[in-house]
This record gives structure tokens, sequence and C-alpha cells, in this order.
């Protein structure tokens, strides 16, 4: 075979390799760059997870910290800022009543009908080291201003609490009920004989989930419808305690479980002219006072039976007090006495749009936007109310031409709440007299029309 | 009114008697991995308690990282009882805090220690990397699981157990440092417990392999993901010996201090140990688990951090303080 041939044969012998091999070595190549492929799939893969992990933890850190930082809220509950774990709290809220008064028929007095701030409240709460609470509210609505409230309240738990400062003394119902949730525009008779705020320490607490609350302190005592200056008037001390029963609190029928009864009182002893009193009537004018140089004498104790009943969008609140007190007219001799004076009211509540009616106040379910339709809630209240001079107090200790035996009066308020920091009052109030026939404000009936603007934060 | 003061003050009094609950409420504040242990351990012991007492006890749990939930108890969190992963911990709590005195360790058995584990390796089904020992895990492209030492209890573990390998092996700190800022550059993500990085392992598929508590290797093979993971047991690890203490204050303020004293007394219990063993914790008392549960246990060279780095002030000054040797390694 000549050596063309030979290479003629094998080029044509070789031919049908040349494809096999190239087909192998491009089989073992797609195999190469597919375990390579796969390999850079399996590593982005690794990185996509690693990625979302990094994001998933990034997320949790976040949320841990927001967990240690404090926190801001701002609502109809007014402002709080308090620490991550709560145990730091400050609030700041308020209360605002613009009131006009608008007497008839009051024989003309001069100076009762106007406008007046009854009450502007720059209201300063917290809480500090979890256990501790304050409140500071002090009032510049009146004639000048005054501290109301100020006091500091340890919480060892919710049945064992110790609060010391200024604060409502624990007596009267009404009076301890919240000034922008009374029904009323101004607090009944009753009112009138109990102790307003006072300066001491009480131990109070809420047992067995709320059935039983009680509170039981010891005060500088101030005299009927007195609050306290920021110092006393003699060295004797008042007790005041209160036992407070809502023994369906937690019961599983609803009907019942507005029920809420008891009884408060104050014992102690007063001494100084400082020590007695003068009433007002709703409308906030004089009809009973002492002579001038009567003063307390010794002891001067209350008892007020007292309950409510709430359900639903009816309420109902009734109180009776008897406040009696040793005087003494100096003199020779000086004449002494231990007069009874007592009072009564009974108070009815009816919210008109279906909302439920609490001792706290209202909530509108809807609130004020007419845009919407919504128009707030409506409450109509009734009340009566009646109090009793003791008849010992005449002549010798009051004036029976310019003081009153007794006062009733009945009054009927409507109160619009827009919303929970809103409410718009009128209402009307009738007071007649017996006695007191040459008095002012006694001789003849109180007739006033109230209205009321009232921002609660 | 002297009569009625007294009448004041026992009436005070005689409420502070109403006041007092029956029923009792602990807090534990423990480290990641051991929920399952102590939710089995805190049925037994409130069963024991009541069957004792007439008492109910209900314990709340807390669980994190280590070093994350002592910052949390020395910040106010009201724990009765604190369940670390290593001592140093709690040391933290007593000495910044003081809730608790300084010798907390002597108080119970075993340097207050009822259980010990150790680090070994979890890999996934077949061992894809063929991962051995510790200097696998410093191999380009393999990636290691472990979580945070500045947060982390495991993770402080998992590191001595690296540097204590590295040291015996290459002779010198310097080779040891070396071999863990190898490993460390293999960390793609680091939680901040032993359970985050259980789940980044496990759930989340990352990683080729997970530097682990022994129970929580265990608790992925059984319960987290049967068949789809094995155990590789290094050649050398750390025994850890996690410790538990009644935070004192805490308790007494609470009124739980006796309580809280009974419910780490009883860890040591036998009913305790064999729940312990149950979970994968080695008991320090063996004879009480059952058998089954002990024969689990790889045996396997343990170092002391005691004997190997002079104990965990020291350790933990020098290696995971601020600036030390962790820091200095890795970057986020």
């Amino acid at each position: 075979m000549t050596i063309q041939r030979t290479l003629a044969v094998a080029a044509i012998i070789s031919v049908p390799i040349w494809p096999v091999s190239i087909r192998a070595q491009s089989q073992e190549s797609q195999n190469i760059d597919t375990k390579a492929l796969l390999q850079r799939i399996e590593a982005l893969d690794q990185e996509v997870r690693v990625l979302e992990r990094k994001q998933e933890l990034d997320k949790d850190a976040q949320a841990d910290l927001a967990k240690t930082q404090p926190h801001l809220s701002l609502g109809s509950s007014g402002f709080t800022l308090s620490s991550a774990d709560t145990n730091f709290v400050i609030g700041l809220h308020g209360l605002i009543q613009l009131d006009s008064r608008t007497f008839f028929n009051d024989g003309g007095i001069k100076g009762n009908d106007g406008f007046i701030l009854r009450r502007v409240r720059p209201i300063i709460s917290g809480t500090v080291y979890r256990d501790f609470d304050f409140l500071f509210v002090p009032d510049f609505g009146g004639s000048s201003p005054t501290i109301q409230d100020a006091f500091v309240n340890y919480r060892y738990n919710h049945a064992l609490q110790l609060q010391a400062g200024k604060f409502k003394s624990p007596v009267g119902l009404e009076q301890l009920q919240s000034d922008a949730a009374m029904p009323f525009v101004e607090r009944a008779l009753p009112t009138d004989l109990v102790p307003n705020r006072d300066l001491g320490v009480e131990l109070h607490g809420d047992l067995w989930e709320g059935t039983v609350s009680y509170a039981a302190g010891i005060f500088n005592g101030v005299p009927d419808s007195g609050s306290s200056a920021n110092a006393d008037f003699d060295d004797d001390k008042e007790f005041a305690g209160r036992l407070f029963f809502q023994p369906f609190i937690t019961s599983s029928r609803e009907p019942l479980r507005g029920l809420g009864f008891g009884v408060g009182g104050s014992y102690g002893s007063e001494y100084t002219a400082s020590g007695v009193s003068s009433y007002k009537t709703d409308g906030q004018q004089k009809f009973f006072g002492y002579g001038s140089t009567v003063v307390a004498n010794g002891t001067h104790y209350r008892v007020s039976p007292q309950g409510y009943y709430y359900y639903g969008p009816f309420g109902f609140l009734g109180e009776y007090v008897v406040s009696a007190q040793d005087v003494q007219k100096p003199g020779t001799p000086a004449v002494s006495a231990t007069l009874q004076n007592t009072a009564w009211q009974v108070v009815g509540s009816w919210v008109l749009t279906g909302e439920d009616v609490r001792y706290n106040g209202v909530s509108p379910a809807h609130p004020f936007k007419p845009s919407e339709n919504q128009w707030g809630a409506l409450e109509l209240s009734a009340r009566y109310a009646s109090l009793d001079i003791d008849p010992d107090a005449f002549p010798t200790f009051a004036s029976s031409s310019t003081s009153a035996r007794s006062a009733s009066a009945w009054g009927v308020d409507l109160s619009w709440w827009l919303n929970r920091n809103i409410r718009v009052s009128t209402a009307f109030d009738r007071t007649t007299f017996k006695g007191g026939d040459s008095g002012t404000v006694t001789k003849q009936p109180e007739n006033i029309f109230f209205t009321r603007i009232q921002l609660s934060f | 009114m002297k009569t009625l003061l007294k009448l004041f003050v026992v009436a005070g009094l005689a409420l502070v008697g109403t006041a007092q609950a029956k029923d009792i409420k602990l807090l534990n504040v423990s480290y990641d991995p051991t929920r399952e242990l102590y939710q089995d351990y805190n049925e037994a012991f409130s069963k024991y308690w009541k069957e004792k007492t007439g008492d109910t006890v209900t314990v709340e749990q807390s669980h994190g990282g280590s070093g994350k939930q002592a910052r949390s108890v020395i910040d106010g969190l009201q724990a009765d009882v604190v369940t670390l992963a290593l001592a140093y911990d709690i040391d933290a709590i007593a000495q910044k805090a003081k809730l608790l005195p300084l010798d907390w360790q002597k108080r119970l058995p075993n340097n207050s220690s009822p259980y010990t584990s150790t680090i070994v390796f979890l890999v996934r089904k077949g061992n894809p990397k063929g991962i051995k020992d510790w200097d696998d895990l410093v191999k380009p492209g393999i990636s290691v699981v472990t979580p945070n030492p500045k947060t982390s209890g495991g993770a402080r573990w998992n590191f001595l157990a690296a540097w204590a390998y590295a040291k015996r092996k290459y002779g010198s700190d310097a080779k040891a440092q070396e071999f863990v800022s190898k490993l460390y550059k293999n960390v793609p993500v680091l939680d901040t417990g032993a359970r985050g990085a259980t789940t980044t392992f496990t759930e989340r598929g990352i990683g080729d392999v997970l530097l682990a508590w022994e129970n929580e290797a265990f608790l992925a093979l059984n319960d987290l993901g049967k068949g789809e993971y094995e155990i590789v047991v290094p050649s050398l690890s750390v025994l850890a010996e996690p410790p538990v203490a009644v935070v004192d204050k805490n308790a007494k303020k609470k009124g739980t201090l006796a309580v809280a004293q009974a419910y780490l007394e009883y860890l040591y219990s036998p009913e305790a140990q064999r729940i312990i063993a149950k979970h994968y914790y080695r008991p320090i008392k063996p004879e009480d688990a059952d058998p089954e549960d002990l024969k689990r246990f790889p045996k396997l060279e343990l170092v002391t951090v005691d004997k190997e780095f002079g104990g965990w002030q020291k350790a933990q000054k020098e290696f995971f303080g601020d600036g030390g040797v962790f820091d200095q390694i890795y970057q986020p």
C-alpha cells in the first residue's frame, strides 16, 4: 500500500471515530459544566438563605430594641410617656370646665350670673419604680390657684396600698366621683356635709377581685365640704374610712354586676372657728351659716350609707349623710351643743343613645363626626336632694332669719358627650328653703340654669 | 384616738395575711436550648411541691442567649432563679446587680451544676462535606453555624472548644487564634443564642455543620428532623457545666425564697436526673438515669475551662470582653 493510500485508508477509518470522541469530550465537559452549575446554584441558594436569615435576625434585634425603648402615647386619655418595662410612667392630663350660670327671679342679687372657669386643672400623674404612683393637680379656676391633689401612693398589691398627701377624704359617694364624670354640673346638697380634700395618710385597697373596697385614713380634719389648707388649724386629727361592696362585680349575671353599696364615715375633733362650715346651694350660693362667733368645740363625726346601681344605659345613685358636730358659742356663759345635720339625695341617669353609664362617666360608642352621621352620646339625669339643719342650731348658733332650716332641690341635666374628651351640659336646678325668710338667697327659691363646656383628657 | 390607731395597724396586718397568695409563681430565666427540659421538669416539680405542701407552683420560663439573659436580670427582670449556660453569667449578676452572694456556686452540689453537656458537630445526612474533626471546619468552602459569643453561652463553649483543640494540635495561642480566625471566616451568620443557631441550620437550611450543645444536636437528630442529620463527635471538646442559682434578692422580695431553693435542689433528685438524661443532658448522678438514655452519650476527651483557660473570669475577659480576641478576629 502506498503511503498515500495508507494515509487515505487511515483517514477513511478515522472519520467515524471523530464524532464519537467529540461527543465523549462534549459529554464530559457537559457533565463538568452541569456539576459546576449545580454547585454555583447551591452556593447562590445558600447566599440567599443567609441574607434572609440575617434580615430575620435584624428584625428580631429591632423588636428586642423596641422593648427597651420608652413608649409614648397620645390619645383620648392624654399624654403618657413610659419606660419599656412600664416601671416609670409620667402622664399629662387635664380638666377645663367653662360654665355659665343664669339665675331667675333671684330677688335682684347682683354678680351671680355670668361665665366662670369652674375648673382649670393640669393633671400630672405617674409611676416610679413600678409600685409608687403620684398625682399632682393644681387648680387655676376659681378665685385663686390652689393645690387640689398632691399625693404619693405605694402599691404593695391591689389589696394593700398606702397613700399620703392631699386627696379626697373617703366619705361621700358623690364627692369621690370624678369631677369630669358626675352627671350634674354641681354636686348635690349631701356633699355639703362631707369632707372634700384633706391632708393625711390612708390605707386602701380592693379585695377579692374588687368585690370589697376599703379605705381607712388619718387626716388633719376639715369642716363640712372643706378642703385642707397646707396646715392644720388645730392639733386634733380625724379618722375617715369607707367600706364599699360590689358583690356581683365578677358575676356572669350582667344585671347584677353594677350594684354597689357601702358606708363611709369620719370621726375626729375640731376646735376653733375654722372648724365650722356654711352650706351652699346647687348654684353655689350660701343658704346656711353659723353665727360669726360660733366655733367648733369637740367631736365631729359623719356617717354616710351610700350606693349605686348601673345597668346598661341606666344608672342610680343615692346617699344619706349625717354630720354631727360639737359647737360652742362663746360668752358668759358659753353655750355648747351637739348639732346633727342630715342630707340625702337620689340621682337617676339615662343615656338616651344607649351607651352604658357608669360611676366614672359615659363613653360614646360613636364619637361626634357629623360627616359620618355620628353624634356622640346623650345623657339625661334627674336628681332630688334635701338637707336639714338640726333645729337646735336656731337661734343660738345660727340666725333663723338669714339661714334656712332646710333646703330641698331638684334638678334636670342634659349632657352631650361628643366624645370621651368633650362634653357639653345644660342643667336646671331649683332649690326651695324653709326658714331664712330674710336671707338674700333664702327669701326666694333659687332657680338656676347652667351650661358647661368641658374638656377632659 | 390611740385605740383607733391600734385598730388601724391590726387591720393592716390582717390584710397583709389575707393578701398573700397560696398560688406561687416562679420565673426561671434560662439559656436558649433548655425549653424542653424545663417544660418537663417544671411539671414534675409542681406535682412534687403540691404533694409536699399543698401549694400550687407555676413556673414561667424565659429563654435566650445566656449572656443576654444575664443582662436582662441585671437590668431588672425579676427572676426567682437563673439556670444559665456558664458560671460567668451568674457571676455577673452577683457582681453588677448584687442580687445574690458572690459565693453562690458553693450552695448546691457539683458547683451548682446539676447536669453537664459538651459541644459536638451536627452535619447533614450522609455528611456530604466529610467533616470529621475541627480541622475540617476551617477548610475553604465549609460553612459553619455557631451563635454569637457576645450573647450566647453555647457560643462561648464552642469558641473555647475550638481554641483548646487548636492549641493542643498546633502548640501555641497564636496558632490557636489563627485557627479560630479561619473558623469564624466560615461563619455566614451569628444568631444570638444556641436555639437560634439550631433554627438557622435545621429550618433555614444554612451551613454545612452546626457547632451545637450535645443536647441540641440530639434534639435535632431525634425531634427536629429525623434521619436528616448526623452527629459527628470531635476528637476533643469542652466539658460544659451550666450552673443554676437562686436570685436571692428577687426571691426574698417576692416571698418565694423557700420554693425557689427547693426548685433548684429538686434538680438533683432521682426523678429530675432521669428527666435530665431523657432530654440529652449528662446527669451528674448517672446512677439515677435510664441506662438507655446514658448509652446515647459518646465518649470523648473533654477539657475544662478551669484547667485549660484558668477559669471563666480570665477566659471571659481575654476572649469575649470588649477588645478581646473575638473582637479582634471577627468583623461583621
